[in-house]
């Protein structure tokens, strides 16, 4: 029982940070209608720039100096090496994002070196209950998941900012003549996304307090595979997705003799949704025209 | 090959004729028993197994339009298994060319197989979705492969396999590149390929004109992954070891780019990009060295970006027209594009291929022009 | 008629590369005005920090050498080359190296790089000295040679280690199955361990080295545990079980485990178990050469990268320096352009012939088997004792 307990709580932390990345890979998806591959190295950045700023040994300015940070490099980012390409081919607009993730994966590298670089944030400490320890710091992150998704929910449903996005991501020729700033909204949902981003890099160093340069790589790809679990461009798709991954890959690890195909069952399980729901679990199914 | 030009036209054979060159200089010069410098013959060896590579993504990704992050998976599974049955041949028909068309042939069948098992979702999904499948599938099977024991396939460590003799290896890869070159693209020139290009140019019309879409897609993928296989049995043969680390998802992606750059549905831009990328990357590795080593991936990724900015930013569009590197190298490599010298009923496979929307690539749904979006792009060749 | 004039063009171009590729020589250290020695490691990418150790500390060794007066007024020179611990890259870095006059090579910083290293270099009859390329098949060949222990024998060692101490108890390990190294010590200490021995073990992959809560829950209850892996992973581990695993456990690595007190922003301290390792080294050493080494190094590089690699790397070009040192004294000749096969069969002779590297950083009195393993003493270094 506790090792269920503990297990579920362990999988659901890990899939809160899927989900939050996750959450990152959708938005840009619906409204950009591009695979942002550069997305999980701006969780690299925040986990260097909280290490940066734990040096004045105050973790909420750490915090809030990362997510600030994210949010300049995301726009930043989209507006020299993506707003140039709109309107051209997505195939070319991948490939710029991948060149972006080689060039800041290797920048990190030059400016901090190639050793890992440990920094504790807070310690939160463990508690037991029901028998099952588990660290603290894993229900923080899950409880901020849920808040930071109910949060994003509310401010697409009822903000003004929100519904254009909703009106981008649906059609952005009807968006713009209706009076909306198309460029305005990719702006500010690559700015979410990267604040998402920088959360998702603190939970990271919550979790496992040491960042190397290739800290984003692995997450962000098994975050985009959360968002097609979910449905690409669907925001409770992409947190269910996450939690989803989270918890299959805890329990697969539990379990000494599946233990080394972990990744393999995680994109097996991914396959089989994709193959029973093709556009995964809440993904808009649309009706092609000709 | 069903569509026949009625007169030799150099255009479709100049690929094979630069390349057949090359081989048969080298390769005379290598047998002759003149000195080729190890590098320059591993570098050879490379260029051949990104060209097959290049190539063989370039029919799904350029041709059927479908984005495919998984090449590698389908390399892993030619290499593996390619290797082992020239393993286990190797006491029997030693380091031979039988050993080496034996784990061709194996190589590429299993491959293909694969092809197939990932044509069937293919089938179903579009898109992104179909993408994720494709990353999925190439990590499942490294990850099959990284935990083998030691005895079948050599686990973490990999798979020993026997290497070739480097002085006929790379003659036997620019040999396997033509023989790919003639398959691929007379498959594109028949009427098979221009069924696939109708499918990737809009599948519910291609369908409503009686184009079997599943047939051929599936087609598209398994003659895809067959050379993928070929790849890597190539591979397995150009190393003293296959490990299946390689053959993650930044791989394929490489591959991808090599695709990319090379302009969509281009043969000859594959080619060309994959043997400059293939190049680029082994130069980067081996002049900057010690402390410099890190400068490789910031140059990489800058040059890049920069050149996918360049080739495909919609304002740049008159800029490009005055200083288009593909325009030049078109002017060296093929004459130009003269509409008025075109008969309309003439094939020409290098012609069909060019448009792809951002649609009908990277979403779930085929929508007609949107107002607003700036749609000439596509078409810029 | 273009076609002709392009195809004129292509193999006009084609002869003169043609051309260029006879000039080749075979002696390709002809010119060398330094002795070169080469190497190959990830200098980049997620093993960055092994490599940056390795080609820090070498470089470290060669220019104490030359600023010594190099041997006999010969000068050394070192090439890293970047390999991102991919096997694929070593085909072509080592050639690129071997032609711009490698001499001796201190081969690979990585096992799964370094198998292809082993071949490609005796098919040129290169010598290696690896500091760190541990496989068990490393030095298979007779120009190879191993500075570090291999992994088998480690895990064999830890076997020992653990069948006299912990009999018909139940322990702990955790290991990382996709790499060459953990998979190579855990599966000879798999082999060697007693069956009295009950063991409940857990494994991580590349994909996922950061966070271990699942795997720390399944050794909760384990008061030794036995950890095959580099310190990085091993340092977010027991961070993470600090609170969970019982506070007089015991960690128990092997030299992969060495540096994991220099990491930066990792406290030591707050680990309340005790963290053991087998190593060849110490980089807490208070006196000997060991502490020479670290001094000089951690003034020049930083402690960051302060690990058993580094430590082992400038042991390996001492070792080919004295070894061609003696040599000399022994009469042979080794003139600065000598082909590297030509040195090869001179280190080999003096390698298998008894000749023994004293007062080295990774131990005294090193000397090696015929098989190219490595024969020194492997000490137990107690790391931090439980609180």
């Amino acid at each position: 029982m506790e090792l269920i307990l503990s297990t579920v709580i362990n999988g659901l932390s890990l899939g809160g940070i899927y989900a939050m990345i996750a959450l990152g890979y959708t938005m840009v998806y619906g409204i950009a209608k591009m695979l942002n591959f550069a997305h999980g190295d701006i969780i690299m950045v925040g986990g260097y720039v909280i290490y940066v700023f734990m040096a004045f040994h105050n973790p909420l300015l750490a915090i809030l100096m990362a997510v600030v940070f994210c949010v300049i490099l995301g726009v930043v980012i989209e507006k020299v090496a993506y707003k140039p390409l709109r309107g051209a081919s997505p195939l070319a607009v991948l490939i710029t994002a991948i060149g972006i993730s080689y060039l800041l994966q290797s920048l990190a590298q030059i400016i901090f070196g190639s050793a890992n670089k440990m920094v504790t944030v807070y310690d939160f400490g463990s508690v037991t209950f029901l028998g099952a320890t588990v660290q603290v710091s894993a229900l923080v992150t899950l409880g901020v998941t849920v808040i930071v998704m109910a949060a994003l929910t509310l401010f697409v449903k009822y903000t003004r900012i929100g519904r254009a996005m909703i009106a981008v991501s649906e059609d952005k020729g009807a968006a713009q003549l209706m009076g909306i700033n198309v460029d305005g909204i990719i702006t500010v949902t690559f700015a979410i996304g990267s604040a998402l981003a920088a959360l998702a890099g603190l939970f990271y160093l919550l979790k496992a307090p040491s960042i190397s340069s290739t800290l984003g790589a692995m997450p962000g790809i098994k975050a985009f595979t959360a968002a097609v679990i979910g449905g690409i461009g669907s925001i409770p798709g992409a947190m269910l997705g996450g939690l989803l991954l989270g918890i299959v890959e805890c329990i697969s690890y539990k379990i000494t003799v599946i233990a080394p195909y972990t990744d393999a069952i995680e994109f097996s399980i991914l396959i089989i949704i994709l193959l029973v729901r093709p556009t995964g679990f809440l993904g808009k199914k649309r009706r092609e025209k000709v | 090959m069903k569509t026949k030009s009625k007169s030799f036209d150099m255009k479709h054979y100049i690929n094979y004729i630069v390349i057949g060159i090359f081989t048969l200089v080298f390769g005379i010069f290598s047998l002759a028993g003149g000195h080729l410098s190890n590098s320059m013959v591993f570098l050879f060896e490379k260029i051949a197994i990104s060209i097959i590579l290049a190539v063989s993504l370039s029919l799904v990704v350029g041709f059927l339009g479908e984005l495919s992050l998984g090449h590698a998976g389908f390399m892993c599974v030619g290499a593996y298994l390619g290797g082992k049955v020239a393993c286990l041949l190797e006491p029997m028909l030693g380091n031979t060319a039988a050993n080496l068309l034996v784990g061709l042939a194996v190589g590429g069948i299993c491959a293909a197989v694969c092809g197939v098992i990932i044509g069937i979702p293919a089938l179903r999904l579009r898109g992104d979705y179909l993408a994720i499948v494709t990353l999925a599938f190439g990590e499942i099977v490294k990850s099959i492969f990284q935990n083998t024991s030691d005895e079948s396939f050599g686990g973490a460590l990999g798979l020993t396999t026997p290497r070739y003799d480097k002085k006929y290896l790379f003659i036997f890869a620019f040999v396997l590149v033509i023989i790919t070159l003639i398959i691929v693209q007379n498959f594109i020139r028949s009427k098979h390929g221009r069924a696939v290009t109708a499918i990737r140019d809009n599948e519910i019309a291609a369908r409503a004109t009686g184009i079997n879409v599943t047939k051929y897609k599936l087609i598209a993928f398994t003659l895809s992954a067959f050379f993928a296989g070929i790849a890597g049995v190539l591979y397995s043969f150009s190393n003293y070891t296959v490990q299946s680390v390689k053959f993650g998802y930044n791989y394929s992606i490489e591959i991808l780019v090599m695709v990319v750059l090379g302009g969509m549905g281009s043969i000859n831009g594959a080619i060309i990009s994959a043997a400059l990328i293939t190049f680029l990357n082994t130069k980067l590795a081996t002049v900057l060295t010690g402390d410099l080593a890190v400068l490789q991936n910031l140059l990489y990724a800058i040059i890049l970006i920069l050149i996918v900015i360049y080739n495909n930013a919609p304002k740049l569009k008159s800029f490009r027209a005055k200083y288009n590197i593909r325009n030049l190298m078109s002017k060296i490599i093929k004459p130009k594009n003269d509409p008025s010298k075109r008969k309309d009923d003439d094939a020409k496979w290098d012609v069909v291929p060019t448009k792809i929307e951002m649609n009908e690539i990277l979403s779930i749904d085929v929508k007609p022009q949107k107002l607003g979006s700036d749609k000439k792009e596509g078409g810029d060749k | 008629m273009k076609h002709i004039r392009l195809i004129a063009l292509a193999i006009a171009v084609i002869f003169c590369v043609g051309l260029f590729a006879g000039c080749g020589e075979t002696n390709y250290a002809a010119n060398n005005t330094e002795y070169v020695i080469g190497l190959s490691g990830p200098l980049t990418g997620g093993a960055a920090m092994y490599g940056s150790a390795v080609a820090n500390a070498a470089q470290l060794a060669v220019d104490e050498i030359n600023a010594a007066g190099g041997l006999n007024g010969i000068k050394f020179k070192l090439i890293a080359t970047d390999d991102m611990n991919d096997a694929t890259k070593i085909s072509t870095n080592y050639s690129s190296m071997y032609e711009s006059g490698m001499q001796v090579s201190l081969g690979s910083v990585t096992t799964q790089p370094g198998l292809e290293f082993k071949n490609l270099s005796a098919d040129d009859n290169v010598f290696f000295l690896t500091p760190s390329a541990s496989g068990d098949d490393i030095p298979t060949n007779p120009n190879g040679f191993q500075m570090c222990f291999a992994d088998g024998n480690q895990g064999k060692v830890a076997a020992e280690f653990v069948n006299t101490n912990y009999a018909g108890q139940t322990i702990g390990v955790f290991y990382k199955s996709d790499e060459a190294y953990s998979k190579g010590i855990y599966d000879q200490f798999k082999t060697n361990l007693d069956s009295s021995i009950n063991v409940v073990e857990t494994t991580f992959t590349e994909a996922n080295s950061s966070d271990f809560s699942t795997q720390i829950d399944t050794l909760k209850d384990c008061t030794f545990i036995f950890m095959p892996i580099y310190y990085t992973p091993a340092s977010l581990f027991m961070t993470q079980a600090k609170d969970i695993i019982a506070a007089d456990g015991v960690y128990y690595g092997c030299d992969g485990f060495d540096g994991i007190d220099n990491i930066d922003g990792f406290d030591i301290n707050t680990i309340p178990q005790e963290i053991t390792m087998l190593s060849h080294f110490n980089s807490k050493a208070t006196e000997g050469p060991a502490k020479e080494f670290i001094d000089k190094y951690v003034e020049k590089y930083g402690a960051s990268t302060l690990n058993q690699f580094g430590a082992s790397a400038y042991d390996c070009v001492y070792a080919i320096f004295n070894a061609m040192k003696k040599a000399i004294d022994g009469g042979k000749d080794i003139p600065v352009t000598i082909s590297a096969s030509d040195l090869c069969e001179i280190l080999k002779a003096e390698f298998n012939g008894g000749f023994t590297y004293q007062n080295g950083v990774t131990g005294e009195n090193i000397s090696w088997e015929s098989t190219g393993y490595v024969n020194k003493g492997a000490i137990k270094y107690i790391i931090k004792e439980a609180n």
